[in-house]
This record gives C-alpha cells, sequence and structure tokens, in this order.
C-alpha cells in the first residue's frame, strides 16, 4: 500500500519542485567557468547571457562568421535576448524579480538598474583588466561617470563611436529623386521650396502605377511620432537634437520644446499641408507596417523621417528592376522654416557618452574580470576590424595595405542587407563594443570602420549618384551644414543622458508625452482657424505645475552633468 | 442546493454528481475526521492542486504589501518605507485614471453584453441546422478566428477600415451611402464599438462552442413531446432549448462579471493611435506606462490591488443576485 502511494507522490513532488525552481533559477547555465581566478585569463568555453533593450530581428546566435570567430579568439559564446519592438518594460520586470542577464544594454533604463544596485562599477576593472577600452576612453572618461553625485562607470557608451564623424545625412526632409528629376533639381531649402516640389509634381502626376500619389506621409505610430512628426519641428528650426527638450545653452535651463514659438509655425505648417490636401489622411492613424508599405509603392513623394526608420521599405525599392521605382527612393536635405535657419543635425555634441553596455552583479569577482576582458578584446584593433570588416579573405581583402571591400560583396551588402548581416555578423556586435567611430584610421591608416566617404559613394545607388551629380555633391550630407558653422554643446545630446528616475520627473514626462502625441495631430488635423486655439491650449496643458517642475528637474541634470564633464563656460 | 462545476450542467451526465451527492449525505452526520480517512484517496489527489492553488494564487497576494511601501527593488522586506495609502491617494486623484476606467468598464460592459448574446443566438440558430455537414463547416469556420493572434486580428481590421483601399470604406462609397471616404479609426468615440466588433468576430465562434455542447445535451424526447403538442421551431427553441442551456448561460454570466475589470489590453493597445487615446486607455494599459515601465512597482499594485477588490465585489453581488433570483449560483 505505501509503497504504491509514493511511487505517485514521488513524480507529483518532484514536477512541483521541479516548476518551482524553474521559475527562480535563471541562467544558471552560464556559471560554468567560476572556478577560481585562473577561469578570468583563460580563454576557456564560457557563455554570459545579455539583454538588449534594441530589436534585432538579425541575430544569429553567434552562428554567423564574426560570431563564430568571437567565440575562437575569445571562448564566449553570448545568448542574447532582444526585445521585442524596443521594449521598456523587460528592464522593469528584471528589477522586480531581482534577475538580470550577465551583460546588458538597457538604453534608457540605466538609472533604474543603477538604483536596484544590479550594475557593476566599472572604474577598477577597466583600470586593470581593459587596456583596450582605457585607451579607447582616455579623454571621455569623465563623459562615462554616472552622476555628479554617483561617479562610478556603470555603461560603456557603445551605441556611438569614439570620433565618430558622420559622412552621410539619413535624416532631414525626404523627397523622391523621381520628382527631383522632372521638376529639374531644384534647390530644397525651405519649407516653401520643399512644398512647392511637392505640389508642382503633385499636380503633374496625381496617380503612380494607376494608384492615387500620397504627396506627404509621416509615420506617426507610437514612439514613432517623435521621430517623424515631432523631432523634425526642432530640426526643422534650427535646433540640434535634445530629445523633447530645448535646452538654452547659456543657463542650461530646459524646457520642453514645444513652447518656442518657432515650432508653432512648423506644426502650422503641416496643419497646411493637411488643409490642401496634401498630407496623408492616414498619416496619424496608419500603423508602422502600412507607412512602410506606402513607401516601397513608390507612391509617397515626400516623408519627413531618420532613414534607420524606412530603410526597409526603401530597399524594397532599390531591389525593384523597374528603373523608375529605383528612381522612387529618397534624397535627404536640411530643410528649414526661412532662411535664417540652420539644420543642425551635424552639431558637433562631442563624444555623447550615453547607451551602451554594463556588467551586472548575476556574474561574480572572476566572471566580471573575464566578462570585461572579453568586451576589452572587441575594443581591440582586431575586435573592431572583425566588427566592422569581417573576416579577411572573405568579406574583404588587403590590397596594397589598404582593406578592399570586393565589388560582389558590396553588391550583397547594399541589394540584401538583411541576409548579408544574418550570414556574416558584419555589424552585429558593434552595438555592444567599445569602438571608434566612422573616419578614425587605426596603425595601418586604414579606416576602423567600412563607412567612410569612398566607400558610402560606393554603396550609393546609381539613381543616388546621379542625382548627387545634379546638386554638386557626393554624398548627401554635403547639402547641409558643416559642423564648423554650428558651435557645440557642453552636454552633448541631452537624449543621452540618464534620465532622472524620481517619480515627479517621469510621471509629469509621461504626462507631458500624453498630452503632446493628443494635441499635436488634433492641432495639425484641425481647420486652419482652430489651429491656434488647439495648439495654446496644449502648451497651456504643459505649463501646469507638475511638468514645469519637471524641467526644472532636468535644467538641474543638465548642469551637474555639464559639471561633472568640466565644459562649462 | 445544487453546486454546478463551471461549464458543466447537470442535465448532460445526472448520473455521477447525484450519486456522490448521495455520498456525502450518508457520511454527514459522522465526524469529519471519519469522512477523511474514508475519502483520504480523495484528499491525496487534491493536494497537488491545493498546493498548485496556494502557491500561485496565494502567496503571490504577499506582492500586495507593496502597494504600501515605496516599494524599492533589490532591499529586504524590513528596509522598505511604509506609507499606507499613499498610492491610493495619488492613484484616485489622477484624471487618468477615471479616464481609464471609464474605458475599460465601457469596453467590458459592451463586450458582455454583445458578446455574450450573440454566442447564444449562433448556438440556437446553428442547432437548428439540419445538414450535419453543413453546420460542421459553418461552426469550424466561425470559430477559426480565434486562433489568429489579436496583432493579425488588429492589422485585418485597421486595413479592412482604412480610407485608402479599405474594404469598408469602398463598399459604403460605391453603395453612395457615403460620399467621402470615413477615417473609422481616427474617431474617438467610434473605438469602444470598433473594438467591441473585432472582438465579437474574433470570439463568437469560440464562445458558440461551450453552449453547443450544453444543447446536446438537452433530451431529445423534450422536443418530440414539444413537437407532438404542435410547438413550432420557434417555440421549441424558447421553451426547450433555451430553458435547457439555461444553468450554463448563468454560470457563464457570472464567470464573465468576474472578469470585468480584467479586459487586458492588447487590442486597445493595438487598435489605439494616438488621435483616439481618451477612449483607448485602458486601465492594465494605465498601469503598465504609469507603473511598470516608470518603474512605481508600488503603484501599478495599488492599481492591480483596486482592480482585484472590484472584480470580487462584482463577482460576489452578482452571485448573489443570481441566487436569489434563479437559484443558481458558483459559489
Amino acid at each position: 500500500m505505501v509503497s504504491k502511494k509514493a511511487k505517485w507522490i514521488a513524480p507529483v513532488a518532484l514536477a512541483s519542485v521541479v516548476g518551482l525552481t524553474a521559475c527562480g533559477g535563471g541562467t544558471s547555465d552560464s556559471k560554468g567557468a567560476s572556478d577560481g581566478a585562473a577561469a578570468a585569463d583563460s580563454t576557456a568555453p564560457v557563455t554570459f547571457s545579455l539583454f538588449s533593450a534594441d530589436a534585432n530581428p538579425n541575430w544569429n546566435n553567434m552562428q554567423d562568421d564574426v560570431g563564430k570567430a568571437i567565440t575562437e579568439k575569445t571562448g564566449v559564446t553570448l545568448k542574447a535576448e532582444y526585445a521585442v519592438g524596443g521594449d521598456t518594460q523587460k528592464v522593469s520586470l528584471m528589477i522586480a524579480s531581482g534577475e538580470y542577464p550577465d551583460l546588458i544594454m538597457p538604453k534608457g533604463d540605466t538609472s533604474k538598474l543603477v538604483e536596484a544596485g544590479a550594475l557593476v562599477d566599472l572604474t577598477d576593472l577597466i583600470d586593470k583588466y581593459a587596456p583596450n577600452i582605457k585607451a579607447l576612453y582616455a579623454n571621455d572618461m569623465n563623459r562615462l561617470k554616472y552622476s555628479k553625485d554617483d561617479q562610478s562607470i556603470y555603461i560603456l557608451p557603445t551605441y556611438t563611436g569614439v570620433g565618430q564623424t558622420s559622412f552621410d545625412a539619413g535624416g532631414g526632409f525626404e523627397l523622391q529623386l523621381e520628382v527631383l528629376k522632372e521638376l529639374g533639381y531644384p534647390e530644397i531649402r525651405t519649407l516653401d521650396d520643399y512644398e512647392k516640389a511637392i505640389k508642382d509634381y503633385y499636380a503633374k502626376n496625381p496617380t503612380i502605377n494607376g494608384q492615387p500619389t500620397i504627396p506627404l506621409s509621416l509615420n506617426a505610430d507610437d514612439w514613432h511620432i517623435m521621430i517623424g512628426v515631432t523631432n523634425p519641428a526642432f530640426l526643422a528650426t534650427g535646433l540640434p537634437d535634445n530629445g523633447e527638450f530645448y535646452i538654452n545653452p547659456e543657463t542650461y535651463d530646459a524646457m520642453l520644446h514645444y513652447k518656442r514659438p518657432e515650432e508653432k509655425e512648423y506644426f502650422r505648417w503641416l496643419n497646411k499641408m493637411n488643409s490642401e490636401g496634401l498630407l496623408d489622411k492616414e498619416t496619424f492613424t496608419q500603423k508602422r507596417d502600412q507607412y512602410l508599405a506606402k513607401i516601397s509603392s513608390g507612391r509617397v513623394l515626400g516623408t519627413i523621417n531618420q532613414e534607420w526608420d524606412y530603410s526597409e521599405a526603401e530597399n524594397t525599392l532599390k531591389g525593384s528592376s523597374d528603373p523608375t521605382m529605383q528612381n522612387r527612393i529618397y534624397g535627404h536635405f536640411p530643410v528649414t522654416l526661412n532662411k535664417e535657419m540652420k539644420d543642425h543635425s551635424f552639431m558637433d555634441v562631442g563624444f555623447p557618452g550615453g547607451y551602451g553596455i554594463g556588467i551586472t552583479t548575476n556574474l561574480d569577482e572572476n566572471q566580471r574580470i573575464r566578462a570585461i576582458k572579453f568586451l576589452d578584446w572587441l575594443a581591440s584593433d582586431e575586435g573592431q576590424v572583425l566588427n566592422n570588416w569581417g573576416i579577411e579573405g572573405k568579406q574583404y581583402n588587403v590590397e596594397n595595405g589598404k582593406r578592399v571591400i570586393p565589388q560582389e560583396i558590396q553588391d550583397r551588402k547594399t541589394n540584401d542587407s538583411a541576409a548579408f548581416t544574418k550570414e556574416t555578423g558584419i555589424g552585429q556586435y558593434t552595438l555592444m563594443s567599445p569602438h571608434y567611430g566612422d573616419g578614425v584610421k587605426d596603425k595601418t591608416d586604414n579606416y576602423y570602420t567600412a563607412n567612410f566617404p569612398e566607400q558610402i559613394q560606393n554603396a550609393y545607388t546609381q539613381p543616388e549618384k546621379d542625382a548627387l551629380k545634379k546638386y554638386n555633391a557626393t554624398t548627401w550630407k554635403d547639402l547641409f551644414p558643416k559642423a564648423e558653422e554650428l558651435g557645440t554643446s557642453a552636454w552633448g545630446a541631452a537624449y543621452n543622458l540618464p534620465a532622472p528616475s524620481d517619480p515627479s520627473y517621469t510621471v509629469a514626462f509621461q504626462k507631458s508625452q500624453d498630452i503632446v502625441r493628443k494635441r499635436i495631430p488634433e492641432a495639425i488635423l484641425a481647420t486652419p482657424d482652430k489651429f491656434d486655439a488647439i495648439y495654446d491650449g496644449m502648451i497651456e496643458e504643459l505649463n501646469s505645475a507638475d511638468i514645469v517642475e519637471m524641467e526644472k528637474i532636468f535644467s538641474q541634470q543638465i548642469k551637474n552633468t555639464v559639471e561633472l564633464w568640466g565644459t562649462g563656460k | 442546493m445544487e453546486t454546478l462545476t463551471p461549464g458543466g450542467n447537470s442535465n448532460k451526465s445526472p448520473g455521477a454528481p447525484a450519486a456522490e451527492a448521495e455520498v456525502g449525505k450518508r457520511f454527514k452526520k459522522q465526524s469529519f475526521w471519519r469522512t477523511a480517512l474514508q475519502q483520504k484517496y480523495l484528499y491525496l489527489m487534491s493536494v497537488p492542486f491545493i498546493i498548485w492553488a496556494f502557491v500561485f494564487s496565494y502567496l503571490p497576494l504577499w506582492g500586495w504589501t507593496m502597494a504600501f511601501q515605496d516599494f524599492k527593488p533589490a532591499k529586504p522586506f524590513l528596509d522598505q518605507k511604509w506609507v499606507g495609502f499613499k498610492h491610493f491617494v495619488e492613484l484616485f486623484s489622477d484624471d487618468r485614471f477615471y479616464l481609464a476606467l471609464r474605458n475599460t468598464l465601457a469596453m467590458s460592459v459592451l463586450s458582455l453584453v454583445v458578446g455574450f448574446i450573440i454566442p447564444i443566438i449562433f448556438a440556437v440558430l446553428l442547432n437548428e441546422l439540419r445538414g450535419i455537414m453543413f453546420k460542421r463547416f459553418v461552426q469550424t469556420v466561425s470559430y477559426l478566428p480565434h486562433f489568429v493572434s489579436w496583432v493579425v486580428v488588429a492589422g485585418i481590421v485597421t486595413k479592412m477600415l482604412s480610407t485608402q483601399g479599405g474594404a469598408i470604406n469602398d463598399l459604403l462609397v460605391g453603395l453612395h451611402i457615403i460620399n467621402e471616404p470615413i477615417q473609422f479609426m481616427a474617431k474617438g468615440n467610434w473605438f469602444w464599438y470598433i473594438v467591441t466588433a473585432a472582438d465579437v468576430w474574433k470570439e463568437m465562434g469560440w464562445n458558440t462552442i461551450i453552449y453547443l455542447a450544453a444543447i446536446t445535451g438537452i433530451d431529445q424526447e423534450q422536443y418530440e413531446a414539444a413537437r407532438v403538442d404542435g410547438a413550432n421551431r420557434y417555440r421549441q427553441m424558447w421553451h426547450i432549448t433555451l430553458p435547457g442551456i439555461r444553468t450554463t448561460i448563468s454560470v457563464l454570466f457570472i464567470m464573465a462579471i468576474g472578469h470585468l475589470m480584467q479586459i487586458g489590453f492588447e487590442k486597445q493597445f493595438l487598435l489605439g493611435n494616438n488621435l483616439v487615446l481618451e477612449y483607448s486607455q485602458v486601465l492594465e494599459l494605465y498601469a503598465l506606462q504609469y507603473g511598470l515601465q516608470m518603474g512605481r512597482f508600488s503603484y501599478g499594485t495599488a492599481i492591480s490591488i483596486f482592480n482585484s477588490v472590484v472584480s470580487v465585489i462584482l463577482l460576489f453581488t452578482v452571485n448573489g443576485i443570481f441566487k436569489r433570483v434563479s437559484k443558481e449560483s458558483i459559489m
């Protein structure tokens, strides 16, 4: 009797125990190499878990060429988890459960992790074990520090390259090359120029491929509204990108940028475009995939966006066999309200620090050393060249001491980029590696990255080359105001700074976002006579006491940053 | 009083529960321990489920203490700062909370009313179909959308209602009912109805299954007797089919009331956009945005406590009313 009972109780009990430990256990499989200090030195196989707050559909579990090479050299295999669609709750959940990955790229959630004590101070680790990282950030060490009160280094800023010079423009206002061609390549410098080009072409071509032409469409789906609708307001009124804020360069006082009277005029222009039937009626209701579908149908004459937000659709056009369709990709123009204002896309903000990779308390002392050594290897010349160029003899060759990408590889990179990335892993590890930016040369007098002027020009499609020639330019960037004309910023780029985690900031900030995302579309879609009332009403809402208090908190953050970096006047 | 198991009905298998009840009666006068000993296998069999329920449904309630603290993660329980009802006060003084509450209740009541009545009508009508193949076919087709994820459904709905080549607008314009395509997705006060309609389309067939199962349990002799008495089809539906599934209906209705506050947020999140925010913001989305995403665990917990308390009150109220009125209840 008893033995019979025991027979079935045991599995049940076992099952519930297993169930419980499965919930509580987590990443125990990654702790293989924790046997003593020797482990820190070796290249014995070890697995680190990694979480990134950015989506990465091309991640191939390190089964790509570069990934295999990294594992071979360092012994490290990454078990990476990429958040779906820029997930922000995942980090909060980790904090709530107290279970962290070994390495983490939390984007804007750094301060939450710091508050929870989840991140390891890297200062000493870098000093002792990471000569490459130390050399890389040598001039910018102050900018790695977390805050004035807590001067630890929690995050290695990997989202921006050190010494980065952008050689191409991916932002500004976009117009189809076909529009430019038909209108004889007019100057596109102000909103009036831009509007006129769209209007003129639309009048002549009410349909494209039998479907109605869409003169101007924007992406306003969820957070994309910032990229496609609200950020262009400050870009078109001559301000650099400081996220949602305008920061007075003299006093460092921050306020929501919508409160500037110039921006009201920008939104008034969108309102006018809408009332004249030039703005896509579905702009504020369409989802991103609908927007992309329209772009790739070649019917959208103009859009205002960053290239990374629509490049998938543009790639479809590039790959088309119809030459007119190939010509329906976009050129980038530094459009502003009037000629006195300058597009500040290429302002030199110095090394902005900000988003990057950190090590969590999930690792013990020895494993932390191993992890920092891994990151240090990625930051080495060997690691950076591997990440950016791939395998020598496979994805690039060295001819006369110069790294050269063979034409057929370059073609695949341009026309079949997703599959190429998945297969080779080029670019997949850059975002997690401390690295030099475009335009920096290594000891062999080669660029660290594969983005340099000749390479970029080489990567343009023929229609782009033709259009650029008409504008006497070699890249779209040539059309934009140069960094030398635009001054510098003492606080880098405000969107890149860790946001205060105090509820009196976060709640009021979220509230301001709710107001803006509701009222801006409303103002744009209203009949022109109602525009002022709606916009002024929004400003009034944004002047409520808690939001003004939030601006003050952020001003203080800017002032502290300037003090910490020693960049003040 | 007869106790019903959810989804079951006494007509279907009258044997087992009745026998159990009799056994229960016989042991009523004997001591509890004696009964327990006699039914030791039954008790043993229930143990894993009691543990399961305790671990997953009752242990987490400990987390409710967070709502009364300024909870900081990774700090021991005793080091947390107790703040009393601070988070509740904050919650009840936030306009957005009331907005979210209004939208939650509006959409859940709508989907309760529509989403409850239509499957019953559909089941009763389907039951009247003669051709068994055709009946099966219709049934299968109607519940297939249940397996489609909301992401896809939201895509279909937005596309159908689009002003550029959307089927609904094309149809309405084609029939000259309207001159200009309607921007369905931009109209805030339509949002609740669009969500409800999408919900009905997706879940109607699935919710019908349980009623169809209940209907098959009705004794065919009752229909024969009714036909002999000269009852037509509508009479049969009204006097036999509907009373036959009445217990199922009440049980499901009471359970649905318990879920009134928990309507999820996928539909609203996926179908909504910035223009209709005032109508699409629901409690769970509010808890996510203003609680979890900001790392305000205490505030999020306060919202969830409010949710649970309201749900329990609703459930007991409705259950009590049913008990009085129809002598049917689930507790």
